[in-house]
């Protein structure tokens, strides 16, 4: 047993290199404490996976100068939208121009492996000392249950610090062990994302997707077909020399319709409208990941005295958008706050820590999830958003523009007949009005 | 533990199951970078009686990289190697069967790209 002195301690302990964890360490050091980042991965950013883009008013927040740092970002995105897709068929809905054009861009395509690595690097920078090749295993607390370290699989592998900040990500495991949460999140919550990484040359990319050249770049999400009509979305994201391409299916539903996921990616990077995309690129990486989709709903308690839970551990998914980056960074950067203060006042129980709630409350993430808690469920129990109506907007359009020589009220009669076979008219009307409901907090 | 013990199986048209294209796993996890844990195993089953009973077994179906298979004898097999760690199984497995670890630190996938 270590004694008081040979006790290795730091003033905050971070757990977690992936966006939130960072976030956290750089903002404790920048104030003068002494921060411990621990990860688990070879190295920061090999455990992590998204889709994706990463929206930079987050990293700006941290980072003013960030693009003069030159973060690891593939393209701006300068056209974004959703794309329809039928059996065969694919309406695409995108915008380009106005605020797709600011620079630096609103958003980036990007891959977390070398974007994490970076962005620990900046933490590292501002003086966080980073443990790698180091899974906690518990917490280290006294008789009244307050947090006072970790446990680390090392060998004497335990930690001291007054304040834990815990980045863990989607799989809950330490948050659940604090008590902060009582069960696991459940899979009707989580959507289990699967992707590849497709390497083509980047004027291919530019052609097949109409980019005027490599800084430009698109991100869509995907509805319809690609989940078979179940409740899921698609996603396409051009990177510099490779594409990423992939869906994410809710878990419950992989259950109950025996689904593969590699099958449904599979099935989707064939379809007619897809498959021409991405024909001749060579497979660099397959992988996936789970994403919290239940928000607000399985946010947990998000302290307790001596430790802060910040971005996928404490469900901070925008599940309308898969926006999760912002959220966790800048959570990581209110927890940081939080354990400054606690620090500055010598006081780490639950009366200080109620600030990182507070301050939450006081920025768009728990705004944005109150707003947004009723679209998985939503999801859940319409279907047809997935199915009907991506179909029918192909069908519609497809008659639309095919039209010709044909009377223009039999056209509009027949758009009409092809959604009401679908789905009555009134029962449209109703979807509408929950999906606003969801969305909107109607 | 809160945990559905089980749930309701559903079907897809016919039409449509019979879109989805069969997949080579193996092809997949080439792709995939690993530090092999050769010493241990940071996924287990419980235990294989209750697997005997589970109707529908759906880790054989939801796991990303097909770590549960189907050994001749009916018994649960765990590839552990190919674990990418997403955690579905954890909480999918609607008898709670499944032992479920980090694996140590420094082993296990290793996204190159992510
Ligand atoms: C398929 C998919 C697509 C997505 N697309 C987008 C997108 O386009 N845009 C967007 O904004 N968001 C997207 N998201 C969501 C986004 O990726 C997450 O919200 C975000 O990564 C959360 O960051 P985090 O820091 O909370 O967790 P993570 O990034 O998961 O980081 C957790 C870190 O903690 C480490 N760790 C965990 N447990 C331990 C332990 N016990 N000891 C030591 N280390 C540990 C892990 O190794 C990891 O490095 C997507 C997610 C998925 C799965
Ligand atoms: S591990 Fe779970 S899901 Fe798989 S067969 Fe056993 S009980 Fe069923
Ligand atoms: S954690 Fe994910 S990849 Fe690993 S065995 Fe479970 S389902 Fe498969």
């Amino acid at each position: 047993m270590n004694t008081r002195d040979e006790r290795i301690s730091f003033d905050v302990i971070v757990v977690g290199a992936g966006l939130a964890g960072p976030a956290a360490a750089m903002v404790a050091a920048r104030a003068g404490l002494n921060v411990a980042l621990v990860e688990r991965g070879q190295k920061p950013g090999s455990k992590n996976y998204f889709g994706g883009a990463i929206y930079t008013h987050a990293i700006e927040e941290l980072i003013p100068d960030f693009m003069s740092r030159r973060p690891p970002f593939e393209r701006p995105v300068t056209e974004a939208g959703f794309w329809f897709l039928s059996e065969d068929g694919l309406t695409r809905m995108t915008v380009q121009g106005g605020k797709l054009a600011n620079q630096p861009a609103d958003a980036y395509t990007t891959l977390r492996a070398p974007f994490d690595l970076w962005w620990t690097e900046q933490a590292q920078k501002d003086g966080v000392f980073l443990i790698p090749k180091t899974t906690v295993v518990d917490f280290i607390r006294e008789a009244d249950g307050q947090v006072i370290g970790v446990k680390t699989d090392r060998p004497q592998g335990d930690i001291y610090a007054p304040v834990v900040i815990i980045c863990e990500g989607v799989n809950n495991i330490l948050t659940q062990k604090l008590g902060l949460i009582e069960h696991d999140l459940e899979p009707a919550h989580l959507a289990l994302g699967v992707k590849q990484v497709v390497a083509l040359p980047p004027e291919t990319i530019n052609a097949r997707f109409g980019l005027p050249d490599n800084d430009h770049g698109l991100a869509v999400s995907v509805l319809g077909d690609v989940s078979l009509g179940l409740p899921g979305m698609g996603f396409v994201y051009t990177n510099s020399k490779t594409l990423s391409v992939g869906l994410g299916v809710m878990l419950s539903t992989l259950s109950e319709y025996k689904l593969k996921p590699y099958e449904v990616l599979q099935r989707y990077l064939q379809h007619p409208a897809i498959a021409p995309l991405v024909a001749g690129g060579q497979l660099l990486e397959y992988g996936g990941h789970l994403i919290p989709e239940g928000g607000y709903r399985d946010m947990p308690k998000l302290y307790t005295g001596g430790a802060l839970v910040a971005g996928d551990a404490a469900a901070m998914v925008n599940a309308l958008h898969w926006e999760g980056t912002n959220m966790a960074i800048i959570a990581g950067k209110l927890a940081g706050e939080t354990a400054i203060e606690a620090h500055g006042r010598g006081d780490f129980s639950n009366k200080v820590m109620v600030g990182y709630e507070e301050r939450l409350k006081a920025s768009f993430i728990l705004p944005d999830l109150k707003q947004y808690r009723g679209f998985s469920h939503f999801l859940d129990t319409h279907p047809e958003f997935m199915g009907t109506y991506p179909a029918f907007l192909n069908d519609a359009l497809g008659d639309f523009f095919s039209a010709y020589g044909r009377p223009k009220m039999q056209l509009f009669k027949g758009m009409l007949g092809s959604l009401t076979e679908r789905r009555s008219l009134p029962r449209a009307a109703g979807d509408i009005i929950s999906m606003g409901r969801a969305v909107l907090g109607w | 533990m809160k945990r559905n013990d089980g749930f309701e199986a559903k079907e897809l048209p016919a039409a449509v199951q019979e879109t989805l294209p069969d997949v080579y796993v193996d092809d997949l996890l080439v792709s995939i970078k690993y530090f092999i844990d050769e010493e241990q195993s940071h996924l287990w089953i419980k235990d294989h009686a209750l697997c005997a009973r589970c109707r529908h077994k759906p880790c054989l179906d939801f796991c990303p990289v097909s770590v549960y298979t189907l050994a001749h004898d009916g018994k649960i097999q765990v590839a552990y190697q190919a674990c990418v760690e997403c955690g579905s199984c954890r909480v999918g497995c609607p008898y709670n069967n499944i032992g479920w670890q980090l694996p140590r630190g420094g082993h296990g996938v290793a996204y190159k790209f992510g």
